[in-house]
């Protein structure tokens, strides 16, 4: 089942991804070898796309409201993860 | 003060500014764990959409802008005995007088070897991958200037369209020498080659000293004279 918390884990598998394809692209461009070039151009910008579109996913789900009755769902009869829920998406 | 003084610096800067904006929202992010509001979600679309993107546009025009330059080839140290004697004002051979021309100047390298048609920018980057693997696999634990790697050799023969892009074959001062004007129609049908007079010798002395395989530059291979036949317009 998709919770919130599916959401933020894939904003934050995103976050991270995204990291990883800027520190490739970065040592491209500050230390323009052969090898760090392909791997800018190719692993780098792979991660950058991948993490965008995980991004994007989140985004789509959030949207679609998934997850909102998470809180609730134990009351009214479905088993749902909202025990994993941290502190901040329960503000949210 | 940084100056910056070509495009590729300009567009460098740029990737580098883009990279660490977006970084310092990735990090304001992890640290700060806010709610995934409307406003946290444009800030992340900027982090992880709008300025990874312009770090990748900038980025990669930027490389390969670095790509055709004269330093890039020479990052490889079997090509050392070719660059750095392009780049020797003192050497009389033909890639250092054409280095020595503006019109090549840092990216000579590039301007002689690229192939010359339509898709030509596409194939020899396909063909620079190759030289990466080859040298990865082959030459990587050669000696300094590549001394015992197997000799270095081009995928395919120089075609004289290199040279007569420039050198059109109509120019008085070319004509009168008597072996170009004797095997002028060979010459621009290429049944002639270029090289076959002008060859590695003359263009890459220091390397072809050695028949072309990895060995330390020799002092003398570059001194007047062995470029006899290089100074024609």
């Amino acid at each position: 089942m998709i919770s919130r918390l599916t959401i933020r884990r894939l904003v934050l598998i995103s976050i991270i991804t995204t990291l990883v394809s800027l520190g490739l692209m970065v040592m491209g461009i500050i230390f323009p070898k052969p090898i760090l070039l392909v791997l800018a151009m190719s692993l780098g910008q792979l991660f950058g796309t991948l993490s965008l579109a995980l991004y994007l996913l989140a985004i789509v789900l959030d949207l679609q409201g998934v997850g909102e009755h998470d809180a609730i769902a134990p009351h009214i009869g479905f088993e749902g993860e909202d025990e994993e829920r941290s502190g901040s998406d329960a503000k949210a | 003060m940084y100056e910056i003084h070509s495009i590729e610096q300009l567009l460098k800067l740029t990737a580098l500014a883009a990279a660490v904006i977006s970084i310092i929202i990735l990090l304001w992010y992890l640290v700060r764990r806010p709610p995934l509001g409307r406003l946290t979600k444009v800030m992340l679309l900027f982090g992880l959409g709008v300025m990874p993107i312009g770090v990748a546009l900038t980025g990669n025009i930027a490389g390969f802008e670095f790509t055709l330059k004269r330093q890039f080839c020479g990052s490889c140290h079997v090509m050392l005995p070719y660059t750095e004697d392009a780049a020797d004002p003192s050497s009389n051979s033909l890639a250092a007088i054409h280095s020595r021309n503006h019109s090549f100047g840092e990216e000579s390298c590039y301007n002689c070897h690229a192939d010359y048609q339509l898709f030509g920018t596409m194939t020899t980057k396909v063909n620079g991958l190759k030289h990466l693997f080859y040298y990865l696999t082959e030459y990587a634990n050669t000696g300094p200037y590549g001394e015992g790697g197997k000799p270095i050799h081009m995928y395919k023969g120089f075609q004289n369209g290199m040279c007569t892009r420039c050198h059109s074959t109509t120019a008085p001062r070319w004509l009168a020498n008597q072996d170009h004007a004797g095997m002028l129609d060979d010459i621009r049908k290429g049944d002639a080659k270029c090289v076959d007079c002008h060859s590695g010798e003359k263009i890459h002395p220091r390397a072809f000293a050695h028949g072309g395989a990895g060995k330390p530059p020799v002092a003398d291979a570059s001194q007047p004279g062995a470029a006899k036949n290089g100074g024609h317009p």
